[in-house]
């Protein structure tokens, strides 16, 4: 997928609740390019324009996993945390 | 993570920085034109849609820059920018440029010369595998010595095999001794003779060392002691290429060795020189050969009481030097008192020699024992010197810093961080640093060589100088720690200035300055002179004294007619000239060279003086109680009728040896007076005697003011003179013949006649040295000529800087006042007042650089005090001189700009502001 592709599925995806600003995605790919979890390379669109296309590697997607499963903790953790302290607080009121 | 796939990424930015670059634009201009699609489908219009597009994505050169420093090749891209522009500013001021670089070459040429001796002589490993395993035994810093009696300084064959015997956690040990002069005939026709430097050495030697021949094979265990007539020898790669031209039909050849025909049976690789640093061999023979090639010298191998061997061991594994020292030092001590005559054992014991057991990873060497000490004081004295320098090229940097002053504002104000600016004029730094050290390095592959060549003053020292790997490592740290010295001041002061303020005042003229010693930048300028004046004080006093103890040691009374003599070495044991025979070659040579016009007189002697060789026997006096077994040695010597007036040494009681005295018979000689005076007190010591082993009276016929044999450093020692004659003493007969020949006018133009002389009245008889005395003695003291020149050139090149920084300095803050003084001479001032001005401001400078340098001057000069002879650690008169060299200098440098501010006319200085 091209780096607007991305930017278009990141703001579908999050029913637009995460409005970044397009432009950081790419230092990102960049970033991730240089971990060696993505890979690119110079594609026609079905518009057949020249794009460039990023996909993970194998390494990306071993980090897929492992980020995964690091936000599942945490967040899991945060809504656990949020649950339990919104119980005592109608008591409290 | 895995680290490559990131060095590749960074690596292709790097390379392909320009595709790179084009590839994000049209990434970039893919992502807006879509974004631009998308918005028009949404119903903008063209225009509207580009710009919501742009917005979206947060402004594409923003953009950029984020994935430009997400490359992770910032700093290289920085680093590229700031050296280029380092060299166009070199390029613009070259003659600053030029200056510093030049200075910087020297103070790390300087350094990178001494560096590669001191790594040559004391630092590097012999080139053999696993030199940190090697153990010597006895005295490694004299290889080519040799002795009778017993000693630790060197073992004897006997003991070296027991050694082997014994292990003593060593794996493997090998010997090895000197050869003398060897005189060899390769080309049978010619039957020339030449003189290759050999080493007698155990069947073991290459094998120990882990050296593979070359060409043939290596020495066999079993030839070690094989006392065949024809022993095998092995070359050295160097001398199969200069002497046979790299022939590979040497193998088998054979070549005559002090008449005696030796195999060759291999060559040794190219890098080995054997293991004696300084001192390369040619030929490898075994240690058998040394009784068959030198028949006259009496038999070295079974003898107990002949060290002549130095031994290198193999550490077994897991063993420490420290066992190798308890275990051996002790086997060795035991074995030596078991196998010695009582005598012998009871000097030996007198003397307290213990074992020599040290780590042999550097080999042996002569030249390591005598440059060790005078080379690493002179490496703290270059060190001083670069200080100098860096404190030099500081000054400079930072008087540029205020030129640049506005440049640095517009910087600072166009939003460049205080880290980055300070990292840009770093860089300009280390840009000047690294093409001064590869200038200096140029210049120490030329000044070692030369600096060699002056150390060792005629006798040449074969060492590998070639600037290594090593070198270049020393040579990069010094240069960085340099650019950290004379970088970061400046650097941080330029990076300080406050914006606005700076660019408006750029232009306009600073008040105040280095005259007052007043203002931070200023201050730090003053600084740097006072700590250049410093180190000046530290070299400068170090020099002087150093300077004043050769005075003393070149001043020393010798005790002979130094100017006039030269030394004729001939070479008697090839031949096996003895007794009766010896006498009339002798005394038939002495006549010839007397003949010789510009002669006035010759005499022989067997040590004859500053030849390097010594004798010592044991006396006793009847009547006299001596405390001691060392108070019983006593130096000899063999000298002919009418010596002492010959050589100009001072009779001051009795007579010289005479011709009656010659003859086995006559028991007489003639004593020092170091002798007189220990043994008899300042009675007079004419007709007293004295006793040998032999216990028959020798009787003293004079007493002579003490000519100094050796060298010009040490005590004289208790001499005796015995007539060089036959005797049937236990002493033994003359073994060498050495003549002193008196001249006219200077000894150098004789010299050829005097050879010729020699030559034709015994034609096979070698010559091993014929020089005037001068030279000798000059040759005994060139460490310390060495130190003394070298300090001294040193520390004048330390005032010239200093003198020059100071100069710069005052140069500038006259300038700076230049309205001022205008201004005072409009008023009144005299060009005498304007001159007081500036001496007192630089004479300021330098009180505040010597009362800082002195301190430290008179801590250091403790590490000479080793060096020095008669010059006291406090030398009153060094320090003096130290002083009033560096207020006259610092005066000129300081007078030269205040006569020129002088000179101008008030009106003139008034307009200027």
């Amino acid at each position: 997928m091209h780096g607007w592709g991305i930017a278009q599925r990141i703001e579908q995806m999050s029913r637009e609740t995460f409005l970044v600003t397009q432009g950081s995605l790419y230092p990102a790919l960049q970033r991730m390019k240089r971990r060696g979890w993505i890979k690119s390379s110079w594609r026609t669109t079905e518009n057949n324009r020249r794009a460039r296309y990023y996909e993970l590697t194998p390494d990306g997607h071993q980090q897929l996993d492992v980020e995964r499963a690091l936000w599942n903790r945490a967040s899991g953790a945060i809504e656990w945390i949020l649950g339990t302290r919104t119980i005592p607080e109608p008591g409290k009121a | 993570m895995s680290v490559i796939p990131d060095v590749i990424e960074r690596i292709r930015t790097l390379v392909w920085r320009g595709r790179e670059e084009a590839e994000l634009d049209e990434e970039l201009r893919f992502h807006l034109e879509m974004q631009a699609e998308r918005f028009e489908g949404e119903g903008a219009g063209p225009g509207e849609a580009w710009r919501r597009s742009r917005l979206a994505l947060g402004g594409v050169e923003r953009t950029k820059e984020d994935v430009r420093d997400a490359r992770g090749t910032r700093w290289l891209e920085d680093l590229a920018a700031d050296v280029s522009f380092a060299l166009r500013t070199m390029r613009r001021s070259p003659i600053f440029a030029a200056t510093i670089i030049v200075m910087l070459a020297i103070g790390i040429g300087a350094n990178t010369t001494i560096f590669t001796l001191v790594d040559a002589v004391a630092v590097r490993n012999l080139p053999v595998e696993h030199p940190e395993e090697l153990v010597a035994i006895g005295d490694a810093y004299s290889p080519t010595s040799s002795g009778q009696g017993l000693t630790t300084t060197a073992l004897s064959y006997p003991l070296y095999k027991d050694v082997v015997a014994h292990g003593g956690h060593l794996g493997s040990l090998l010997a090895s001794g000197p050869t003398g002069r060897l005189d060899v005939i390769v080309d049978n026709h010619s039957g020339e003779l030449e003189h290759p430097a050999g080493r007698f050495i155990s069947g073991n030697y290459f094998a120990v060392l882990g050296v593979p021949a070359w060409r043939g094979r290596v020495l066999k265990a079993t030839e070690e002691a094989l006392a065949t007539q024809s022993p095998v020898a092995v070359i050295s790669h160097d001398y199969w290429t200069k002497r046979f031209h790299e022939d590979p039909a040497v193998i088998g050849r054979s070549i005559v060795v002090n008449n005696v025909q030796a195999e060759i049976i291999g060559v040794a690789p190219p890098s080995f020189t054997g293991e004696v640093v300084g001192h390369p061999a040619d030929v490898w023979l075994p240690i058998a050969a040394r009784d068959i090639m030198r028949p006259n010298e009496g038999r070295a191998l079974p003898s107990r009481r002949f060290a002549w061997l130095l031994a290198l061991g193999r550490l077994e594994p897991g063993a420490s030097i420290e066992q190798v020292r308890t275990d051996l030092g002790a086997f060795i001590m035991r074995t030596m008192t078991e196998n010695a005559a009582p005598d012998d054992l009871d000097r030996f014991l007198a003397r307290k020699e213990q074992p020599i057991i040290e780590s042999g990873s550097r080999g042996f060497s002569k030249v390591r024992g005598n440059f060790e000490t005078p080379l690493f004081t002179i490496m703290i004295g270059v060190g001083l010197l670069l200080c100098i320098i860096c404190a030099n090229v500081a000054n400079l940097l930072l008087a540029r810093a205020v030129a640049r002053r506005s440049e640095m504002a517009l910087r600072l104000a166009l939003g460049a961080g205080q880290g980055r600016l300070i990292r840009l004029l770093l860089t300009e730094s280390t840009m000047l640093a690294l093409v001064g050290a590869a200038a200096g390095i140029l210049l120490a592959t030329g000044a070692n060589r030369a600096l060699l060549a002056f150390a060792s003053d005629g006798a040449p020292i074969p060492l590998d100088l070639s600037v290594g790997g090593r070198a270049m490592i020393f040579t990069l740290v010094v240069s960085v720690t340099a650019v950290l010295l004379f970088g970061l001041v400046p650097a941080l002061q330029a990076s300080r200035y406050a914006g606005a303020s700076a660019i408006r005042s750029g232009t306009r003229s600073v008040t105040g300055g280095a005259l007052g010693a007043r203002g931070r930048r200023v201050s730090i300028g003053g600084l740097l002179i006072g700590a250049q004046v410093a180190f000046s004080v530290v070299l400068l006093v170090g020099a002087a004294m150093l300077t004043r103890s050769l005075r003393n040691i070149q001043g020393v009374e010798v005790g002979f007619d130094r100017d006039h003599l030269i030394l004729v070495d001939v070479d008697i044991n090839v031949r096996g000239y003895r007794g009766q025979e010896l006498t009339s070659l002798a005394n038939m040579m002495r006549e010839r060279i007397a003949a010789v016009p510009g002669v006035r007189a010759v005499s022989y002697s067997e040590n004859g003086i500053f030849t390097g060789t010594e004798w010592s026997t044991t006396v006793s006096i009847p009547g006299v109680q001596l405390a001691d077994v060392t108070s019983t040695q006593t130096g000899t010597d063999n000298v002919s009728p009418g010596y002492f007036s010959t050589i100009g040494a001072r009779v001051v009681e009795g007579r010289d040896v005479e011709a009656m005295d010659i003859g086995p018979v006559a028991r007489v000689a003639v004593v020092n007076q170091a002798f007189a005076v220990f043994y008899f007190k300042g009675v007079s010591a004419v007709g007293k005697s004295f006793v040998l082993d032999d216990s028959i009276p020798i009787s003293i016929v004079g007493v002579v003011a003490d000519p100094r044999s050796q060298n010009l450093t040490s005590e004289v020692r208790r001499r005796v003179y015995f007539p060089y004659s036959a005797r049937d003493t236990t002493v033994s007969n003359p073994t060498e013949l050495r003549f002193l020949v008196r001249t006219a006018d200077t000894p150098g133009a004789v010299v050829e006649q005097v050879r010729a002389a020699v030559i034709s009245t015994a034609p096979t008889l070698p010559i091993d040295r014929i020089q005037p005395l001068g030279t000798l003695m000059r040759q005994s003291i060139r460490e310390e000529r060495l130190v003394a020149s070298l300090a001294s050139a040193f520390s004048l090149l330390a005032l010239l800087l200093a003198s020059i920084g100071l100069y710069g300095v005052m140069t500038y803050a006259i300038q700076r006042r230049t309205g001022e003084l205008g201004l005072r001479a409009a008023l009144g001032a005299q060009g005498r007042d304007l001159l007081q001005l500036a001496l007192t401001d630089a004479w300021r400078l330098v009180a505040f650089g010597a009362m800082i340098g002195l301190p430290v001057a008179i801590a250091s000069t403790r590490l000479l005090r080793a060096q020095l002879h008669n010059v006291d650690a406090l030398d009153p008169k060094s320090i003096g001189a130290a002083l009033a060299i560096l207020a006259l200098s610092a005066s000129v440098a300081a007078l030269i700009p205040a006569f020129k501010a002088a000179r101008v006319s008030p009106l003139v200085a008034l307009r200027s502001e």
